[in-house]
């Protein structure tokens, strides 16, 4: 009894590294459904084929596997899901980094739907906020504006800039006084953000994400002729459905994508939602024979400065009195907040740090690969020390060991997968040895490794005294 | 958010009756000889050392909650001087010890009834760290680097804050059956989340910020502003120029010392005004009231304090946000930024290829823009004047 249960256990991480080779998308399945999920997909030759929300029950019973020992855990499994959402492809590709954004959010009768708690309506507001934060915090020297689908109409929320603050407050204000009627035009929505990004600079990318909660679209004329002329002004489409999919936005996002079919997708629950959601906030591959116009650009890095209280000026941008600000290093203008483009001689400011912000989807940290029970010599993750299992004395398991040894071989172009059978996650490149949340953490909010940063291994200066001299230390 | 939570939470954090957050003291020790050897007639790293005891021991004396842990940052790596890491002939404990590992070390020695056991703790363990280090450091390590490993000691501690943080809020994966759909990784909620961990860092730096490190420094950095993590800095000598911007960007104190022989009295006036003092606000773990209030959508400047800290820390007058151009690493205040790539550049590179990807780069013309009329410009300067 307890043998075949192990052996779900494996097989479920087979399955992983095949849904993984296949397809490595931003979207995410969970738990059990994950597997029925996938081969939908893939049987749907590239063609999305959400299931309904009601045929996705997660059983969480269904996640308890009971391990050798005789004790119940779901940890394994729990520990692959996590994975799952952080493999992704890690080659350093070109990316859009200078990015001008507009998000149009469907406000039409179909967005009182309850089917997403509170309700479609307020769901998307809230994560809206979030997105919009996320999206500045990844973007520094990004812009974006917000429209709205309305009554048939595309309702400004507000414009094109490089201020959160600003949208933020639209879009609590919304929240507040606007109720969804009407029905959507995607259409006119689309025809204002081809307006508001005309004057776009070539160097930057071109995007419109679309939040459609509705099934319909009310249009004023073809639809086909806008998309045509999207193409040309080279603004891509991406597309986030609340109910089912929608030809035409299938249509609109494939062309708009040069024949990519990954930008149309559909949420099939709050969690997944705001997964699609926030996902947009990473900047776009770019594209060869490229739409956007690689340039150099001239930009100002002023220093922060202070006057004391009784030498107050007025700030170029609000005209507040402020005590704090940075001179535009052409003309000496005095701006309140960076980054911004000097007022008068339309210089972009920038922080060194806005740049800097961006360089870790340039330098992307590899992957760490499962460690197997042969290799599980560390006691403890070299990161935040807490204390590894140790590996079992039982006979299959070390058989199992064996097994994947001489499969996998000793060199490490091993492939990750899934959740580690050891706990134990190894960095390639220093080959120190690291827990299941410290590897999220430094994958998905640090961006450095540990041990190549704390000089452990690989790097030229210390060979092999890494883990070594923690060691010593007590002995 | 029901305060009881954070109690069921953290029983190995003994609360005892009252509801209040962790609250975790990180140190990292620059520890980089060559800067302490010229320190040495002012302040031998031995006295520095018994000197941060102090300050630690502070810490900690203040409440049951208040954990530390002290790292070093060595001129070729980074290492943990409190917690220990985990022997291996020790047989590993289930439970992750986190403020309190390293206890039950069988070559301790007996406890001193004069002092407290914490306190002892601490100071034994770290002594026998850095004696380990000092000894271990061969003149090879020293000759080969001038500088010391701050990204390293800071990501280090990053992750270690951050398993803190999950074994509070229970979202460790150790636990069972916790993981709602909210499981998302914890950059991504953390917004929604409350506080559960009090943390900040401080760093005792010595040693100038070396250009090479300037990616990782800044990725600590910005994953320190993220999740609200401040970041104090003591800087004794050098200039540490890109501690003053992760100070500036994450909202802690940078101070620079003046006199190193009152490193005490920096310590306890300088980093403690929000490091040891209780929030009256916050000791309830409503946690409606996150240290530092919203506004981090952008390192804005700060407005003055944190609001809620009795004592109003010093602030850095102005901070060198200059950047460092990618072709000869001078200093520059306007440069030329590739589109692609990022890179500064401090004249338009030859042909208009970038120097760092290789993109043939679209030149503008620069600075011809406005045409300001004879007139205008004489207001201007008069204006100026
Ligand atoms: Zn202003
Ligand atoms: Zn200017
Ligand atoms: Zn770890
Ligand atoms: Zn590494
Ligand atoms: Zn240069
Ligand atoms: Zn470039």
């Amino acid at each position: 009894m307890a043998d075949s249960d192990g052996e779900y256990v494996e097989d479920m991480s087979d399955d992983d590294l095949v849904g993984h080779g296949v397809s490595q998308t931003v979207q995410s399945d969970y738990g059990t459904r994950s597997k029925a999920g996938r081969g939908a997909k893939r049987a749907g030759d590239g063609r999305l084929k959400p299931k309904s929300r009601w045929e996705d029950l997660r059983r969480s019973w269904e996640d308890v596997v009971e391990t050798a020992d005789g004790t119940l855990t779901i940890g394994e499994l729990l520990e692959a899901e996590k994975r799952r959402r952080l493999l992704r492809d890690t080659t350093p590709l070109q990316r859009g980094i200078i990015r001008h954004l507009m998000l149009v959010l469907d406000m039409s009768f179909a967005m009182s739907e309850k089917d997403l708690l509170p309700s479609r309506y307020r769901l998307m507001l809230d994560y809206a906020v979030d997105f919009v934060r996320e999206y500045y915090e990844q973007n520094p020297i990004s812009q974006m504006g917000i429209v709205a689908m309305q009554d048939g109409i595309a309702v400004r929320i507000s414009d094109i800039s490089g201020d959160p603050v600003e949208h933020i407050e639209k879009l609590r204000e919304w929240k507040e006084q606007q109720e969804p009627k009407g029905n959507p035009s995607l259409q006119n929505a689309l025809e204002m953000c081809r307006a508001s990004l005309f004057h776009a600079p070539s160097h930057g990318t071109r995007e419109v994400l679309i939040i459609f909660g509705a099934l319909l679209s009310n249009d004023p004329g073809d639809i086909d002729d806008t998309i045509s002329s999207l193409i040309k002004d080279r603004i891509r489409v991406s597309v986030i459905g609340l109910s089912a999919q929608v030809a035409i936005c299938a249509e609109l996002c494939t062309r708009t994508n040069a024949g990519e079919t990954s930008r149309y997708t559909i949420a099939m629950h709050e969690q997944h939602f705001r997964e699609l959601f926030l996902a947009a906030t990473m900047p776009p591959i770019a594209r060869s024979a490229e739409q956007t116009r690689p340039s150099l650009l001239m930009m100002g890095f002023p220093s922060r400065m202070v006057t004391s209280a009784d030498k107050m000026s007025l700030c170029a941008c609000h005209h507040r009195p402020t005590r704090e600000g940075y001179a535009c290093t052409r003309c000496r203008t005095k701006v309140c907040r960076l980054p911004a483009e000097c007022p008068v001689c339309s210089l972009t400011l920038v922080l060194s740090t806005h740049l800097a912000r961006s360089y870790h989807h340039l330098f992307p940290l590899q992957t760490w690969v499962e460690v197997s029970w042969a290799d599980a010599k560390s006691t403890a993750c070299f990161a935040c020390q807490a204390v590894f299992p140790k590996p079992p004395k039982s006979k299959t398991i070390l058989l199992k060991g064996k097994g994947k040894q001489q499969a996998g071989g000793k060199p490490p172009p091993v492939e990750a997968k899934g959740a580690s059978e050891s706990g134990r996650y190894a960095c390639q490149t220093c080959g120190s040895h690291f827990c299941i949340d410290c590897d999220i953490y430094c994958h998905q909010t640090v961006h450095n490794c540990p041990g190549c940063q704390g000089g452990s291994g690989g790097g030229e200066t210390s060979g092999g005294h890494t883990n070594g001299v923690a060691m010593e230390i007590d002995s | 958010m029901n305060p009881l939570d954070v109690v069921d939470d953290s029983t190995h954090y003994h609360s005892r009756g009252t509801v209040s957050v962790p609250n975790l003291l990180t140190i990292i020790i620059d520890t980089n000889p060559r800067a302490w050897a010229a320190l040495a007639n002012v302040l031998p790293l031995s006295q520095a050392i018994a000197t941060i005891f102090v300050y630690a021991n502070s810490h900690l004396a203040f409440s049951d909650d208040h954990h530390v842990a002290l790292l070093a940052s060595h001129c070729n790596r980074a290492v943990w001087l409190y917690p220990e890491p985990p022997t291996p002939t020790k047989p590993p404990s289930e439970d992750v010890e986190m403020g309190d590992a390293g206890s039950g070390k069988p070559s301790q020695p007996a406890p001193s009834a004069n002092k407290f056991h914490q306190f002892a703790k601490l100071e034994a363990s770290v002594l026998r760290s850095v004696r380990s280090l000092i000894d271990n450091t061969t003149a090879a390590d020293v000759a080969s680097t001038t500088t010391t490993q701050i990204p390293g000691a800071l990501t280090l501690a990053l992750a270690f804050i951050n398993k803190m943080h999950l074994a509070v809020m229970g979202g460790s994966g150790r636990r069972g059956i916790s993981p709602p759909p909210d499981t998302e990784p914890a950059h991504k909620n953390h917004r929604r989340s409350r506080i559960a961990v009090r943390a900040r860092i401080l760093i005792i730096s010595v040693s100038d910020s070396s250009a090479e490190q300037y990616i990782p420094t800044m990725n600590a950095v910005f994953a320190a502003a993220h999740s609200e993590i401040p970041i104090d800095t003591l800087s004794l000598r050098g200039s540490p120029t890109f501690l003053q911007q992760a100070s500036h960007i994450t909202r802690g104190n940078f101070i620079n010392v003046l006199e190193p022989r009152g490193l005490l009295q920096y310590l306890m006036v300088g980093c403690a005004s929000a490091g040891l003092t209780p929030d009256p606000n916050d000791n309830t773990a409503s946690g409606n009231r996150a240290r530092m209030k919203l506004g981090k959508q952008t390192p804005v400047p700060p407005q003055g304090g944190d609001g809620g800290d009795p004592l109003f820390a010093p602030r850095a007058e102005s901070v060198d946000f200059r950047a460092a151009c990618f072709c000869h690493g001078s200093v520059i205040d306007t440069g030329f930024v590739c589109s692609i790539c990022l890179s500064i550049f401090c004249d338009i590179p030859d042909g208009g290829v970038c120097r760092t990807c290789g993109t043939k780069l679209a030149l503008g013309n620069y600075g011809a823009r406005p045409a300001v009329s004879a007139a205008a410009k004489g207001k201007e300067v008069q204006a100026e004047g």
